[in-house]
């Protein structure tokens, strides 16, 4: 099981991380290019530190400031470092209950969205069927449409359906904007487990669901491991939809307690908003550093998203 | 990288189960409309909860519904239409709704992504690991909190500002002189790894020889890159140009959390114009319109992405 | 894997469906009461909160077996409208009981979101002390009363004594035309460097605050019935006083009088004025209104005892100090019942609870409001323990409310989307008074009359 199993797979809302084998390194050939190639990395090392550098700028301001007492918008190491901020958020109201409802919402939504994908990626990937082709292509089409839009009308629906305000309605619609390119990736990930071992439990006369529980399943672990732990990011991480569609404080997600806090007014919140923006994302962080390390240690990032 | 499954909707003929064993119960399943069924929960799930909304969609933007100030709703035909092509703030939003997606998709992170891809493969191993480890933090952290850092960071007493003092280069206000290059740079900030994902999965399958050669016939870096590199991953390109803008149309917290659109409304992109139009206007009804109106620029660039892949592929 | 894994995996499934129901359903217990109230964006500023537990408690106390819930939605107020809009929409999320603007009362009214409180009204003795003005505060086109008025406010100058002498100005300051208050302001960004001579509420941020307190309270002091004539029904467009009011913002925000337009823009400027521009002395002069003191007073969250030695008052002179010399506008805020709630008879209870004479003075002396009612307004703690609450209710003479309409919400935003654009970009004040033309004509929907020359 590796990358190569996930060809040509288009359009993730972000793209996914797997890992691609690392370059085949060219033998290094000893020529008077050596030095001059040499000098060349140490260029090509600068630029790309300088680069990075840019990108890590507003990072170590939210580090610096959540360990600052007294915090401003501008980037400066703390004096004394201090855990006061970290303190202030570790709070019921601030901290522990928009993580759960966070837990909750995606949690559910996960599972959902999972469940559906494996059980309709099946039969996508064993049977084959005129319909099967144009089905992928409307999941594939559904993929790339820009949900923000839709989120005014999701919203007029669940009122008169009476799902506004709930975090089953919520998680249900969160699992439905994951699923086509859950469903498509799963069914990528199913197309390379070899048919041969399901054809022995077919004749001991297992059925379809004994043999995708059973057999299939177990064998693309890795894959379903980066199917769940993605759509897990991408609802954790997702603003519009529980902003939209919970009113109730109590039920809200970090997501949008955390856009709240941050248009509350008070002049000394930097440091706390900041300690509460490092909680909040340290989940997904965690979750993306596992499956980076579990699909292919270090940084061997390639495409699942190739053209 | 093996290329053995490059078709993304036709899988290696893979046998049903049924015709393993004709003999077994297998012929009676393969004819039954049943063996469909582990379809059906996604299906409803999508047909509910996406196809529903849309048609509803489609629905309420032929109607006058107001969040406040009138309880009835009636059929209004195209006026929503009309008012949208008429209304300034509107061609307004389409304009910034353009800006952002060229400055920050087109130019920023597929420019970039590519430029981060093809130093990578020069680089020494721990400067990689370190540029890519902090490229895509920025791209895992979540929307909202993304917002949150780039406001503190082009804030008029933010970092950006301190850096360019430092350098005695001139600072702004960046939020209020020039909102939409702030968001759109945030939104390079927010997305570049995602292309440069792309481009480095795409640039492995650039074979050594290839380049090495040209370097051999004295192909020089720039020539290298326009006549041999850049023409090898044309496909990735598309892809990736595609994606990026798809993505960047929908792009909402990103904004909302640093300008809400303003100042005045300076940084209103199409997802910003439809939510003010709904509900801080209460015109549900013309937001809905928007909307539908965004969703169908969406189809039609996702409609070419889809005939794009199945001419390459 | 074992045979059990379907059932596992269904389990599972039903486990998470129940508990992400549970957690939404709390909302529809017949003996639980929700309360929607706005809570300010200052999360030192706390006064309402702390009220509204000590009326729970009570009220719990006194009914046995009921809870009452208090839901405090924290944001601008614009996105508080918002918010209860979309929650009074469905009879599910609906309150019964939500803290209500007069300023939106109307178009609520008009989509239906509201419960007419004339039933209870009839037979609440209370109700007779409510002064003749406050009875009518919430009264819709129908001649249905929806809401309970809590207060009311004017508006005026705020000035800080202290700058003013430093810049050599009277420390009894009283101007009588807009040239004098701008003068006054130019005077002290010559003399007293790093103080914000004016601050004028300004753009869509902070919603309706920009538009009544910052435009209105110079719209109408240029003449009568500047943006609604009450006789014909109709609206004004066109008209000099609309230019010359937006002419004002442009000049106090390009000539830097007032604080810088990003900051002026930002929906919490209200509160930032409140809790740190006024008490640090970073701001001169302030048109304002009179409740200032809430945040100031001992349960407020910026206590500030000096306030009343250290600011005067002046009345808002009119445009060329025709008479009456002096502008106010008056608002002020209700408790109403949403039309879906279950039980409207409780929340009735409610609010007689949260209206008893006590907590109504309770109420008013916390949100610094100026009375309503007859037995609050003689009371000798409201009397006594709020400094210049005398300036403001004299105000109340020369006041003038908004039009009570459902349509003056979204007129409202066309305001602001105008201030906005005088005062963050090049636009003159006639085109953006133009654009404003332009918007009234489709809200208003032809009920429009053209006043320009």
């Amino acid at each position: 099981m590796s990358s190569s199993s996930l060809p040509a797979t288009p359009a993730p809302p972000a793209g996914v991380p797997v890992p691609a084998p690392a370059p085949p390194r060219a033998p290094v050939r000893r020529t008077r290019g050596a030095a001059r190639r040499l000098r060349r990395r140490a260029g090509v090392d600068l630029a790309l530190l300088a680069i990075a550098a840019l990108f890590v700028l507003p990072l170590v301001w939210l580090l610096f400031a959540s360990l600052d007492a007294d915090a401003s918008l501008r980037v400066g190491a703390p004096s004394p470092a201090t855990m006061d901020n970290f303190d202030a958020v570790w709070t019921q109201e601030i901290t522990f209950r928009p993580m759960l409802n966070s837990l909750l919402l995606c949690g559910g939504a996960t599972l959902l969205t999972v469940v559906c994908a494996a059980l309709a990626a099946y039969p996508l990937s064993r049977y084959r069927s005129r319909l099967v082709r144009p089905y992928l292509l409307t999941v594939l089409f559904t993929t790339c449409l820009p949900l923000t839009a839709i989120m005014v009308p999701v919203y007029g629906l669940y009122v008169q359906v009476e799902l506004i305000d709930s975090l089953l309605g919520t998680a249900l619609f969160l699992a439905a904007t994951q699923l086509p390119f859950a469903i498509w990736l799963m069914k990528n990930f199913m197309d390379g487990v070899p048919i041969a071992l399901e054809e022995a439990a077919w004749t001991d006369g297992a059925s379809w669901l004994q043999t995708l529980l059973r057999i299939i399943l177990p064998l693309m672990g890795p894959g379903l491991t980066v199917v769940t732990i993605y759509s897990f990011i991408m609802m954790w991480g997702n603003f519009f939809v529980p902003f939209m569609l919970l009113l109730t404080p109590d039920q809200l997600p970090a997501s949008v307690t955390l856009f709240t806090f941050f248009g509350s007014y008070d002049t000394v919140v930097y440091g706390q908003l900041a300690a509460f923006s490092i909680l909040y994302s340290t989940p997904v962080i965690l979750l993306y550093v596992l499956i980076a390390r579990k699909l292919g240690g270090g940084f061997a990032l390639g495409g699942a998203v190739k053209g | 990288m093996s290329t053995l499954t490059q078709q993304p909707a036709e899988p290696e003929p893979t046998p049903p189960p049924a015709s393993v064993s004709p003999k077994a119960t297998g012929t009676v399943r393969r004819h039954r409309p049943l063996r469909w069924l582990p379809l059906a929960p996604a299906t409803v799930l999508l047909l509910l909860f996406l196809g529903g909304p849309i048609v509803y969609c489609v629905a309420i933007a032929f109607t006058d519904m107001q969040l406040t100030g009138s309880s009835s709703t009636s059929f209004v035909g195209f006026d929503n239409f009309q008012r949208a092509f008429d209304d300034k703030h509107f061609r307004n939003a389409v304009v910034l709704t353009l800006t952002f997606t060229f400055l920050s998709s087109i130019v920023g992170q597929n420019t970039l992504g590519l430029a981060l891809a093809l130093l990578m493969r020069r680089a020494s191993k721990p400067v990689r690991t370190l540029t890519g480890s902090i490229v895509i933090a920025a791209w895992v952290v979540p929307e909202i909190v993304a917002g949150f850092l780039l406001y503190a960071f082009f804030r008029d007493e933010g970092t950006l500002n301190s850096v360019l003092d430092w350098a005695h280069l001139p600072s702004q206000d960046w939020l209020y002189s020039a909102p939409i290059v702030a968001v759109s740079i945030a939104n390079v900030w927010r997305g570049t790894a995602f292309s440069m994902l792309i481009y480095s999965a795409a640039l492995s399958d650039v074979p050594r020889e290839i380049t090495e050669a040209a370097e051999v016939d004295g192909a020089g870096g720039w020539r290298q890159l326009w006549f041999i590199t850049l023409p090898m991953i044309r496909r990735s390109i598309g892809t990736n140009l595609m994606l990026n803008t798809l993505q960047t149309l929908s792009v909402f917290g990103l904004i909302w959390a640093m300008t809400r659109g303003g100042p005045g409304n300076r940084s209103q992109t199409l997802p910003v114009f439809m939510y003010d139009q709904a509900f801080l206007k209460a015109l549900i009804g013309y937001g809905t319109a928007v909307a539908l109106l965004l969703l169908l620029i969406g189809a039609l660039f996702s409609a070419v992405y889809l005939r794009l892949l199945r001419t390459e592929v | 894997m074992r045979p059990t894994a379907p059932l596992i995996l269904s389990a599972a499934l039903a486990i998470t469906a129940t508990s992400l129901t549970a957690c939404g359903a709390f909302g529809n217990d017949p003996n639980t009461l929700k309360v929607v109230y706005l809570r300010n964006t200052d999360n030192k500023v706390r006064h309402m909160d702390h009220y509204l537990s000590m009326v729970k408690k009570q009220f719990e106390r006194e009914h046995r077996g009921k809870k009452v819930k208090l839901i405090p939605i924290q944001a601008a107020q614009p996105d508080y409208w918002v918010k209860i809009q979309q929650m009074m929409r469905s009879s599910k999320t609906a309150p019964d009981v939500v803290y209500e603007d007069t300023f939106i009362i109307n178009s609520d009214v008009a989509s239906g979101y509201l419960r007419p409180l004339d039933r209870y009204l009839r037979t609440w003795r209370d109700w007779d002390a409510f002064l003749p003005q406050a009875r009518t505060a919430a009264k819709a086109e129908d001649g249905k009363t929806y809401g309970v008025p809590i207060g009311t406010d004017t508006r005026g100058l705020w000035f800080n004594k202290k700058v003013f002498a430093t810049a050599g100005l009277p420390t009894n300051w009283q101007p009588k035309t807009w040239d004098e208050l701008l003068t006054a302001a130019r005077t002290i960004k010559k003399k007293v460097p790093g103080v914000i001579p004016l601050n004028v509420y300004t753009g869509k941020g902070p919603g309706e605050a920009s538009v009544m307190q910052g435009f209105e309270m110079l719209l109408y002091g240029t003449g009568a019935d500047p943006l609604y004539d009450p006789k014909a029904k109709k609206w004004i467009a066109g008209g000099q006083g609309f230019k010359d009011a937006l002419g004002f913002l442009k000049t106090v925000y390009g000539e830097r009088l007032g604080p810088h337009p990003s900051d002026a823009v930002d929906p919490n400027v209200t509160t930032r004025v409140a809790t740190e521009l006024l008490p640090e002395g970073k701001v001169a002069i302030a048109l304002d209104g009179s409740w200032m003191g809430q945040f100031w007073r001992e349960t407020g969250g910026r206590p500030w005892p000096e306030w009343s030695r250290a600011l005067g008052q002046a009345p808002m002179p009119t445009q060329y100090g025709d008479p009456p010399g002096k502008v106010s506008m008056s608002g002020g805020w209700t408790w109403a019942i949403p039309a879906k709630s279950e039980k409207p008879d409780l929340a009735w209870k409610l609010i007689e609870t949260l209206q008893t004479q006590p907590n109504a003075v309770e109420w008013t002396l916390r949100d610094a409001q100026i009375a309503v009612r007859e037995d609050v307004a003689t009371d000798r703690r409201y009397l006594t323990s709020m400094p210049g609450i005398r300036f403001f209710t004299d105000l109340v003479r020369h006041t003038h409310y908004r039009p009570a309409l459902p349509v003056y919400p979204r007129v409202s935003s066309a305001i602001g989307e105008a201030m906005e654009a005088v005062t963050t970009s090049g636009t003159s004040a006639a085109s953006a008074a133009k654009d404003y033309d332009k918007e009234l004509r489709s809200i208003a929907d032809g009920k429009v009359v053209n006043r320009s020359r």
